[in-house]
Parts: C-alpha cells; sequence; structure tokens
C-alpha cells in the first residue's frame, strides 16, 4: 500500500456546504482509497499559499483576479509536482447573471486553468461550457461527476403516494431561486399540500416576508443532516439560477425523491426519470409542475439512475491520477 | 451547407419585399441562404417571395398561417441551415456588407454571440431621413440592453447558432417547432428576446462600426399604440423578473423612464402633444437617471413636448427639418 501516490487536496471555503461534503467523501471513500490516499488541507484566503508535498496536488479553490497571483507563484514552486483544479463555482448560468464583463473574465480563468495540468468539471454541462467558450485546452479537461456517500439516502423509506410535502434545501441566496418557488407555490391552491425550506441565509428576511399568511410553507433552518431533510418531504423543488453540480439534486434522486429542477448548468445533466426540469424562471410553468407532480405517485425507480455513482466518481479519480502520475514517472525515466 | 442563413419574416408587404430581397441578394459575402417565411399574407407577397426565389437558388419560401413576427422568425431559424442566423424584416434593408462585417466579427471572436450594427433609418420612399441609430458597440451589459437596447431594431442583429439554440425552449402547446423568439408577445417580441438572452447566456454581445441596416419608419398613427406599447413593455418586465430580481430591483425604474421618454419622443414626431407631455412627466417621475446620463437628450425631449403642446407643431416642424442634417437618434 505505500507504493499508493499521495494526492493532497487544498481548499480554501470550509463553511459546510457541498465542497467540504464532496471533499469529505474524497478522503473517506474506500473505492476512492484503492487508487491513491487523498488527505486535504484548508488554507487561508488572506495568506499567500502555503508550501505543500505531496504527489499530486488538487485545488478546489475559488479563482479570482486577487487569488490569481497566489496561483502563479504557487505553481511556480511546485513546478515538478502535477496540479489539478476542480472548478466548483464558475458555469455558464453564473457568468450569465453575475459578471458584466465576460471578456475581461474569461482572461481571467484562461490565465489561471493554464497553470494547471489537469480542470476537473464537475458536471458535463460545465465542461461544455468550458470546451466552447475554450477556457480550457480540451486535452486537460475532464469531467468527474461530483459525488458523495449515497448510500444513507438510498435506505431513506420512500411513498407511494402522490407527494404532499415538498422540500428546497439550500443556502438562502438569491443562486437558489426560493423567490420564485415561494411565489409558484402560493398559487398552487390545494391546502393538503406544504413547502419546507431547509437552509440559512440573506435571504431569509425577504422569503419570510413574501410566505407570510401561507400556513403551508414553513422554514426549517439549516439542516445539518441533508438526509433527515429528505427523510421528512416526499419530493425536492430546485429552482435554482445556476449551480455547477447540484448536489441535493443527486442526492434526492437516490432517496427515490421525484423532483423538479431548472433546466441549468449541472442540473440540466440530472434530468432522469422522475425529474422534471423547467427552462426559464417561469412561475406559473413551476405552480403548474408541482400541481400536477402532487396528482402523481411516483413512477419508477427514481434511484436507479444513481446506482454507480460512486463507482464512477471513483474511477473517475483514480484514472486522472493513474494518467498523471504515469506522466510524471515517464519524465523521470 | 451555406455558412449564413437570413430569416425574412413577410407578411402582407409586397410594396417593400422586393426592395428587402434586392438587399440580401446584393451581399458582398455570397455564402448564406435567404429563408422568406410568409406569415399568412393575403397579398402578392407569396407570389414576389417566389418570383424571386425561382431566379436565386439562394431563396427559401415557407408559408404558414399567420403566427406574428416572433412566430415568424421561430419558422426561419428551425428552417435556417447556416451556422450563422440574421433577420431582416420585409420592410427593412442591409447595407451590401453588413453580412459581410458580421462573418468577420464572429470569426476573430469566438465568444461573441449576438452582434449588431448601427441602422439608417428611412422613411416610405426608401430615403434616409437624416436620422439614425448610433448605439454603445462594446462593453455592452444586460443593464445596458434593458435601458437603452444598443441592439436596436429587429433586423440589425446576426446571431451565431449555438447562441440563438440557449433561448430556445418547447412550450407545451407548441407540437411544430422550438420557441427563440416569445410568440405570446405582438410588440416588445425583440426586447424581452435580447434582454433574455443577456440574461440566461454567458455569449457577449457586441457591436460593429456602420450603419449597417436601413431601418424603416412607419409614418401614421402611432401614438394610439403608445399605451399599448408601455403595457406590453411591463409585461416583459414581468415576464423576465423572475430570472433575477435583484438586477431589476436595480434597473427597473431608470429603464421604465427611457422607455417612456422613448414614447413620449415617439409621440412629438407623430404631433400628440398630451402624450408627449403626459410621456416625459411620467419618464421623470420614474427616474431622473436619464436626465444625469444623456442631460441633452432628455432636456430636448422636455422641451420639444411642452413646445408641442404650448406652440402646435409648426415651428416644430421647421426646427426639425433645420437640424435634420446634424440630427441622430437613439431608439
Amino acid at each position: 500500500m505505500s507504493t499508493r501516490p499521495v494526492i493532497l487536496h487544498i481548499v480554501d471555503d470550509t463553511t459546510p456546504g457541498g465542497v467540504m461534503r464532496v471533499l469529505e467523501h474524497l478522503v473517506t471513500c474506500p473505492l476512492v482509497a484503492q487508487s491513491a490516499e487523498h488527505t486535504f488541507q484548508s488554507v487561508r484566503r488572506d495568506r499567500p499559499l502555503p508550501g505543500v508535498r505531496a504527489d499530486i496536488i488538487v485545488s478546489h479553490l475559488s479563482i479570482s483576479w486577487r487569488s490569481l497571483p497566489k496561483l502563479i507563484s504557487f505553481r511556480a514552486r511546485h513546478a515538478t509536482t502535477p496540479l489539478v483544479h476542480v472548478e466548483h463555482s464558475y458555469t455558464e448560468a453564473f457568468t450569465a447573471l453575475n459578471v458584466p464583463s465576460r471578456a475581461r473574465f474569461y482572461t481571467l480563468l484562461r490565465t489561471a486553468y493554464a497553470l494547471f495540468d489537469r480542470v476537473v468539471a464537475v458536471s458535463e454541462a460545465q465542461g461544455e461550457w468550458l470546451r466552447n467558450r475554450a477556457l480550457v485546452r480540451a486535452q486537460a479537461l475532464r469531467v468527474i461527476a461530483s459525488c458523495v456517500n449515497l448510500d444513507r439516502f438510498r435506505s431513506l423509506p420512500r411513498s407511494n403516494a402522490a407527494p404532499t410535502r415538498f422540500g428546497a434545501i439550500g443556502r438562502l441566496d438569491r443562486q437558489k431561486g426560493f423567490d420564485l418557488l415561494i411565489d409558484a407555490f402560493r398559487a398552487v391552491p390545494n391546502p393538503s399540500l406544504r413547502l419546507d425550506i431547509f437552509g440559512d441565509g440573506p435571504e431569509l428576511p425577504a422569503l419570510k416576508s413574501q410566505a407570510a399568511g401561507d400556513p403551508r410553507i414553513h422554514f426549517r433552518g439549516h439542516s445539518a443532516s441533508p438526509e433527515a431533510a429528505i427523510a421528512s418531504v416526499d419530493a425536492v423543488l430546485m429552482p435554482s439560477r445556476w449551480e455547477a453540480f447540484g448536489l441535493v439534486a443527486l442526492e434526492a434522486r437516490s432517496a427515490g425523491r421525484p423532483m423538479v429542477l431548472t433546466k441549468v448548468d449541472g442540473l440540466a445533466d440530472q434530468a432522469t426519470d422522475g425529474v422534471t426540469t423547467l427552462k426559464g424562471h417561469v412561475a406559473s410553468a413551476w405552480s403548474d409542475a408541482i400541481a400536477a407532480l402532487s396528482k402523481q405517485a411516483p413512477q419508477g425507480d427514481i434511484a436507479a439512475s444513481t446506482a454507480n455513482a460512486e463507482a464512477v466518481f471513483a474511477e473517475g479519480w483514480s484514472s486522472l491520477i493513474s494518467e498523471l502520475h504515469g506522466e510524471v514517472e515517464k519524465q523521470a525515466a | 451547407m451555406p455558412k449564413a442563413s437570413i430569416v425574412v419574416p413577410a407578411f402582407n408587404c409586397a410594396s417593400t419585399l422586393p426592395e428587402t430581397l434586392v438587399s440580401l441578394r446584393q451581399q458582398s459575402f455570397r455564402d448564406f441562404e435567404i429563408v422568406v417565411i410568409d406569415d399568412g399574407s393575403t397579398d402578392e407577397t407569396p407570389q414576389i417571395a417566389q418570383e424571386h426565389a425561382q431566379c436565386d437558388p439562394r431563396i427559401r419560401v415557407v408559408r404558414q398561417p399567420n403566427r406574428g413576427l416572433a412566430g415568424a422568425r421561430n419558422s426561419g431559424i428551425a428552417e435556417a441551415k447556416g451556422e450563422i442566423i440574421g433577420f431582416c424584416d420585409a420592410d427593412d434593408l442591409w447595407h451590401p456588407n453588413k453580412l459581410a462585417n458580421h462573418v468577420d466579427h464572429f470569426d476573430q471572436s469566438p465568444h461573441v454571440g449576438l452582434s449588431y450594427s448601427g441602422s439608417e433609418l428611412i422613411d416610405e420612399a426608401s430615403q434616409p431621413t437624416g436620422h439614425a441609430q448610433r448605439p454603445r458597440l462594446t462593453g455592452v451589459t444586460a443593464a445596458h440592453v434593458f435601458k437603452r437596447n444598443p441592439i436596436g431594431n429587429g433586423s440589425a442583429p446576426v446571431f451565431r447558432r449555438a447562441a440563438l439554440q440557449s433561448l430556445a425552449w418547447r412550450p407545451r402547446h407548441e407540437r411544430q417547432r422550438d420557441w427563440v423568439f416569445d410568440e405570446t408577445f405582438r410588440q416588445s417580441e425583440d426586447i424581452e428576446c435580447w434582454l433574455r438572452f443577456a440574461l440566461t447566456t454567458d455569449w457577449v454581445i457586441e457591436g460593429i462600426p456602420g450603419l449597417l441596416t436601413g431601418y424603416r419608419l412607419n409614418g401614421g398613427g402611432l401614438s394610439a399604440n403608445v399605451d399599448r406599447q408601455l403595457e406590453t413593455w411591463e409585461r416583459v418586465v414581468t415576464k423576465l423578473r423572475p430570472l433575477d430580481p435583484a438586477f431589476f430591483a436595480k434597473h427597473e425604474d431608470t429603464a421604465r423612464a427611457y422607455q417612456l421618454r422613448y414614447l413620449a419622443r415617439r409621440a412629438v414626431r407623430s404631433s400628440d402633444a398630451s402624450t408627449a407631455v403626459t410621456m416625459v412627466r411620467k419618464s421623470m417621475r420614474s427616474s431622473t437617471k436619464p436626465l444625469l446620463e444623456e442631460p441633452l437628450k432628455t432636456l430636448t425631449t422636455w422641451a420639444a413636448a411642452h413646445a408641442l403642446a404650448r406652440f402646435g407643431d409648426a415651428p416644430l416642424r421647421r426646427a426639425q427639418s433645420l437640424l435634420r442634417p446634424m440630427k441622430t437618434t437613439q431608439n
């Protein structure tokens, strides 16, 4: 076992959320551990990046003009170590809604990505965007869909009845689109439906006042256990405005929960059986989809499409590692 | 497969279609097709289109029951084979180098998905009116599109096919083909599409120099439409607001003020004093930003509306004809 390469993951945002859960999975999953030993180190955004030792270094850092000099220096100090970057944030829809000066932004991304031997997209859609905008050289781009241990979601009890309890899970931020969801849900007259919103964030007061007067809508706060949140609802709604991957969608699907998603970025990849996707943010379309979902028992095995998710994830990492490790050994020989 | 397609939505335009088609057939860039969508015309439009198709194999004519401008453009997009797709309404004209310049622009700028140019305004006799749309060309953001619509009119933009495709969706009741323009709008379908493009895709919107479109002003009773125009503009805002409420909270009042100012100018042009004054007043009440951002134009609009109300349209006409050679307008 001592011959396994050591892979060091560095991360600068350790707030609980999708990125940290994927990282935790990387360092704990036995399937992933077969090909390499994964460890992780958190770094501070306001400090230079430290010098580290590993066979391969994987960045989960956020890229910005401010962090670019740090990345350049880091690359220079680790000139012979293969560097990989995993892009957890940027997507087409993110750019559309947040970046006024797109050409300048692409220059940043292209410059930053060029420092890495490989860039990993977390969904096919994001990978296609990186390729189409020529932000990453085609030979340096890999797609490894994010994953966590899904067993605890697969084992949740499922209901065979038409859904009445709907859940929305995520940070209460404009990214997640819960404002649209509340409007859409309010327009569905059925009094026996219920919407539980799990999460905390800057939009809470605005969302609460938007939901005021509708006793069917409940704010449940941040749930430290995503499986508990998903266990308490029959169906999950995800009206995100942008989403590099959308871990909640993967978890909800593996729990056999029917879903409605916006057809955007990485969520578009998750349009499997039992998942309704909607383009654009039109409240009436969401109302129609919620009403339709509430009239129909879940069909087929929604979780089936997630059966191999962990294996595919482990395989993606192991082939990336053996490819990079092989290149290093070839150069050494 | 042609490199470019030009979609010509045509509805009862027998008097202008020949000139439009000639201007397209004379493009200096030659590798293109013209898709004429006859949108249920009841005049000679289909025959005229057919005649042109017979002498130029690059022209195809598709007939459909009337679906409106957006519906005709959508059918044209579905038929188009080029990787670059432009639009030219059947009463407008393209400068002979328009397509060539846009093709160059796309070749040189891989991130640009929507390329447009300024327009020269022409009258019913196809003569330049002396007015032009000279929009901002670079650094265009969604806020610019919302407030000042630099893309201008429906015959100015040329799209990359991939960029148009990222806008496409299929409404539930639609059986034949996708929508890119929203067919539930019979006015403001342009700005709805351009703004949705800016807010939902990451393609760069950029203009090229020159007045490459001849945009025809229709004379007559425009001001009757002013209220309805304002209403559809509000419908666009209501439709798109959920895409990014924060964006609309920030820019909506200013955009509305510009829209009202534009309607005031149109009312002045058709000598409707009371509408002009009302629109100017509403515009100022919505936001004073236009006054800060474009003081001259905002003040002229204000002065023209009030002069019209006070003195009638004779002095204004005289002033207009005097100023004509040096005047420019933006939408």
